[in-house]
């Protein structure tokens, strides 16, 4: 579904990512881990085609989405064609809008008018955010918060949700409710990519893993296989 | 009822306004004062949408009020008047009464479009670049109709006053206030309409955060540039009516002191609150006119006490030391203004049993 051949990316003269393959497919769910400044995030924002300064700019190497080029699309197409969608680092919520008002707000692209439905089953999978739905949002704690910020990448629509450090900044029983939570929208279709610290809580969850040092990715695999490698226990998971 | 008490107060106040004009219980001065309020009303609002709602920060907005002044009195000189510039009249100067809705409409679609123009090359950079560019946005306007000879240049231009006196000569009417309130009706109605709709909603998104906009599927490009030309619109609309009310105008009087005020005013009022920067609207507007007063008078007092030298008269020039220092001392005590982000109806929730319109 989603292909990347030789992907090389840049920050001005900086080159943070220096040629790299992957491949997710169709329902899988597929993590990136490694350290601080290995370029996850930066894969990440170079998928949703995010401009500069957000983004680094791709210099080579080619991002397929069903078999076509998508250099060429801008980030707001990608979103709203292709539904494909991020749910970005420190979560970005309107915090000057209601919890209700995110998540309408959040199917501006959308022509269909299956909204409100779509609000009814948000509310459904995180019924917190009805407890809260008149509450500005920005009053919300950081588990709601990250709630609200899958909830309204899912009213999007999309079909793949790419995910930047889901687990930041959260307690690790939320943590835990939350990764429960992508592993139910999986087994409903929805494909997801997800870059994370927390390697071992990713990895019990992902189909598959990639793992990214400075740029390059060193090893890849069965995230099961992963965890049980000795040199990535020792570098990503203290053991 | 209750809930349109204020809907039907605003008008009822704006007919009584009409009628003390007409039987002359306002003389010129106060009559211009409130048309001079009105008009910084909407040039202040206008100016808001950009640097309150969306978070941006445009300098350069008297730049548009500029484009509006001119263009509105150009085609009030073509639709109204026989003159060198554009031949015979349009349309018979009896009809300008009623044409001269399209004179403002015409003027505020120039400003949009020099809006869209500034907007197209700066949106691409961000935050402090855009502050820079409509500056010299500002300033290219007033070199270039200065450097227009015929519609005045640096002498200014008159053309529009025959154009007033036509719709004088149709009913003796204190027609430029009745414009002005229509103008600032329609303006705070269209800023209204557009912050409650979904565009207004990713006008909130775009200035909270741009990257989540864009994951959203907001082009937020395209919501900043229509966001912008609504701005720039409105205070061409200001700009027209400022025109219409002096009779005259000149370039330099929509120069960065001009853009300074707008900004005064949305920092006093609150950004991204529509009544908190109408009530700094009317309070500067009022403290300028006072300062005509409170100037001389201070004058008078300090060579009572000696503290100046004889030869030293405190000038109105000072205006433009009392207000810069207006806005430092908003800077320090309350930076978010009067009402901060809120509108009124959110400071005084009990507000809200008397008015629909909020």
């Amino acid at each position: 579904m989603l292909r990347v051949t030789n992907l090389k990316a840049a920050y001005g003269k900086i080159e943070a990512l220096h040629g790299i393959s992957f491949h997710v497919e169709k329902g899988e769910i597929v993590t990136l881990i490694g350290a601080n400044g290995a370029g996850k995030s930066t894969t990440l924002k170079a998928l949703m085609r995010l401009p500069p300064p957000e983004s680094a700019v791709v210099t080579a190497g080619d991002i397929e989405f069903d078999g076509v080029s998508i250099l060429g699309v801008s980030a707001h197409n990608v979103v709203s064609d292709l539904k494909m969608t991020l749910v970005p680092e420190g979560r970005h919520i309107f915090g000057n809008l209601t919890v209700m008002e995110n998540l309408q707000l959040a199917a501006w692209s959308r022509k269909d008018k299956g909204a409100a439905k779509d609000i009814d089953r948000i509310f459904d999978i995180f019924p917190r955010l009805a407890e809260r739905a008149k509450q500005h949002s920005d009053t919300l704690s950081g588990g709601e918060q990250q709630m609200l910020a899958v909830g309204r990448a899912l009213m999007t629509k999309c079909s793949v949700l790419l995910l930047d450090e889901p687990s930041m900044g959260l307690a690790p029983l939320i943590m835990y409710d939350m990764f429960r939570t992508l592993k139910k929208l999986n087994a409903d279709g929805l494909t997801i990519v997800v870059v994370e610290q927390n390697a071992r809580l990713a990895l019990e969850v992902a189909d598959r893993a990639y793992v990214l040092d400075t740029g390059e990715i060193i090893a890849e695999g069965p995230a099961g296989d992963l965890l049980q490698k000795p040199e990535i226990r020792a570098a990503y998971l203290g053991a | 009822m209750q809930r349109y008490a204020l809907n039907i107060l605003f008008p009822v106040a704006a007919v009584v306004l009409v009628v003390l004009a007409q039987v002359g219980w306002l003389d010129r001065y106060v009559l211009t004062v409130v048309t001079f309020i009105g008009i910084n009303c909407i040039f202040a609002v206008s100016l808001n949408v950009v640097n309150g709602y969306m978070g941006e920060f445009s300098c350069g907005h008297g730049g548009f009020m500029c484009v509006g002044a001119y263009a509105g009195s150009l085609l009030s000189v073509a639709f109204f008047t026989d003159s060198r510039l554009f031949g015979a009249s349009l349309f018979p100067p009896e009809s300008a009464p009623f044409l001269f809705p399209l004179v403002l409409v015409g003027a505020s679609l120039a400003a949009a479009l020099f809006g869209l123009i500034v907007a197209l090359p700066s949106f691409n950079t961000r935050d402090d670049y855009l502050a820079i560019i409509t500056i010299a946005a500002n300033y290219i306007i007033i070199s270039v109709v200065e450097n227009i000879d015929a519609i005045g240049g640096p002498r200014g231009f008159s053309g529009m006053k025959r154009a007033v006196n036509a719709m004088s000569d149709v009913a003796e009417l204190p027609w430029m206030l009745i414009w002005t309130i229509v103008g600032l009706f329609v303006c705070v109605a269209t800023i209204r309409r557009l912050m409650t709709s979904t565009y207004g909603k990713g006008i909130s998104a775009v200035s909270q955060n741009e990257v989540a906009a864009e994951m959203m599927g907001i082009n937020t490009n395209r919501v900043k540039i229509m966001a912008f030309m609504v701005s720039s619109g409105l205070a061409g609309l200001s700009g027209a009516l400022y025109a219409h009310v002096y009779g005259y105008v000149n370039a330099q009087s929509f120069n960065i002191l001009r853009s300074t005020e707008g900004l005064v005013m949305v920092y006093l009022g609150g950004m991204g609150s529509t009544s908190g920067v109408l009530m700094a609207a009317v309070a500067f507007t009022l403290l300028v006119e006072l300062l005509r007063f409170v100037i001389p008078w201070l004058n008078d007092l300090l060579h009572a006490a000696s503290l100046l030298p004889a030869s030293y008269e405190l000038s109105q020039i000072w205006k433009w030391v009392f207000i810069p220092l207006l806005l430092i001392l908003l800077m320090q005590f309350r930076p978010e203004g009067l009402l901060g982000n809120r509108e009124l109806t959110q400071v005084f929730p009990r507000l809200k049993r008397w008015i629909t319109f909020r």
